[in-house]
């Protein structure tokens, strides 16, 4: 998947995540979350799971968590990515 | 549903209940949004850029989730403006709610914080990592509308004093001069002062985010905690990045607000280990250089006075064809900035 434009997906809402995918040469993650101590490097595991799925080469994810569960992360990331890499 | 709010009635609503809240309203905004419960507003919001404003819910409804919904939209809207971080001023009682969406504080005062969302000073830091300096560094902050030769003797005496010395000149295009041009007036002003470093001052100094009185021109209890803001956020997230331990800012006779500015730079600097340091302002006929002066002279046509109030580099762009607009601009200008 080629990441061709910045977008965001998401809401603020409690229990769920916004994510900011903006074009880049490289990979890069920054993870900002209301349980970032605990959960920081599962949420990371987790983008870059559907990184790798959807063969994202290049792309600069930015994550504000507020406590969402592995599923929502994965369903909002894959749409962002999916957003961000739509033609025209 | 989040809504628009547009009619003239939404308005009367949006300025009684952020009245009920103890907020004022304020005309300057790219989306003002709300809530409704029925025909009742129940939440409303703001944002002007990068700036959330005039966020309040009405007290019966602040255990929903009325603010989610509100952030959500808002920020969707601002990114879809080309924002990716965005900031809030708010009251200290605050700092929890907004830190339950990811918002850091930058700087706070007693009747009043600012937090940012988005990492958008991280991020600022990281782009400028390049610039940064050991050594006893210093720092001035300008807006240079248009850059002067009362600009030239503030920089290269302050970077006489210091081992290099950082230029922020405000991003914030609320002056005659857009931003572009005024950096490029003060690079090619300096460009033969070799420990000089020029950068754009973001949302980070002197912006509407800390300073939004600036622009507005009255001095009241919010323009100190504005200022009080603003130099927070220099003294403990500019300065120690780029080891900077003087700040330099020039007399000013005119502007009131900037006059208490130069005095609470004084005052508050010190206090996180930054020397404030007046710079005696540098005159042509007995008269100070200032860059109103300058526009108040390219008004009247008066191109021998300009000449002699600013540098060949300033001068030139002035008189060139690309200014042509501008001096169009400044006749018809009537603002003071």
């Amino acid at each position: 998947m080629n990441i061709v434009r910045s977008v965001q997906a998401g809401t603020m809402q409690s229990s769920d995540l916004m994510v900011f995918v903006q074009p880049a040469a490289e990979i890069s993650i920054d993870i900002e979350s209301t349980v970032k101590k605990q959960f920081e490097h599962l949420i990371r595991a987790k983008v870059v799971e559907v990184l790798q799925r959807c063969q994202v080469q290049g792309a600069h994810i930015r994550i504000t968590d507020r406590g969402a569960l592995d599923y929502a992360i994965e369903a909002r990331v894959e749409t962002a990515l999916r957003r961000a890499a739509m033609e025209g | 549903m989040v809504v628009e709010l547009i009619t003239r009635r939404d308005l009367d609503e949006a300025r009684d209940l952020l009245a009920a809240c103890e907020l004022d309203f304020d005309p300057d905004y790219d989306n003002l949004l709300g809530i409704y419960d029925g025909q009742r507003l129940a939440a409303v919001g703001g944002r002007a850029g990068y700036l959330l404003k005039m966020i309040a819910i009405a007290e019966q409804d602040r255990n929903g989730t009325l603010l989610d919904e509100l952030l959500t939209e808002l920020i969707r809207l601002g990114c879809q403006a080309g924002y990716d971080s965005f900031a809030v001023v708010t009251k200290p009682t605050n700092i929890p709610a907004f830190s339950s969406y990811n918002f850091n504080l930058l700087a706070q005062h007693p009747q009043a914080v600012l937090m940012e969302y988005g990492g958008g000073l991280h991020h600022y830091l990281h782009d400028h990592r390049h610039l940064v300096r050991e050594g006893h560094n210093g720092a001035v902050v300008v807006n240079c509308n248009p850059f002067t030769w009362g600009h030239r003797y503030l920089i290269e005496t302050a970077a006489s004093q210091v081992d290099w010395l950082y230029v922020f000149v405000v991003r914030e295009d609320r002056s005659v001069f857009p931003f572009d041009v005024r950096y490029r007036l003060v690079k090619d002003g300096v460009a033969d002062l070799d420990n000089v470093l020029l950068l754009d001052s973001s949302h980070y100094a002197i912006s509407a985010l800390t300073f939004p009185t600036y622009f507005l021109r009255d001095v009241d209890i919010r323009a100190e905690v504005q200022m009080t803001l603003d130099l927070e956020l220099f003294a403990t997230r500019l300065a120690p990045f780029f080891n900077i331990s003087k700040r330099f800012f020039g007399t000013e006779p005119y502007c009131r607000t900037t006059r208490n500015y130069s005095a609470m730079m004084a005052e508050l600097l010190p206090q996180w280990g930054i020397e404030g340091i007046e710079i005696t302002r540098r005159q042509v006929d007995e008269e100070v250089i200032s860059a109103y002066r300058v526009r108040q002279a390219m008004r009247r046509e008066a191109y021998e006075e300009v000449r002699r109030l600013v540098p060949p580099t300033t001068l030139d762009y002035l008189l060139s064809a690309e200014g042509e607009p501008l001096r169009k601009k400044l006749q018809n200008f009537t603002g003071r900035h």
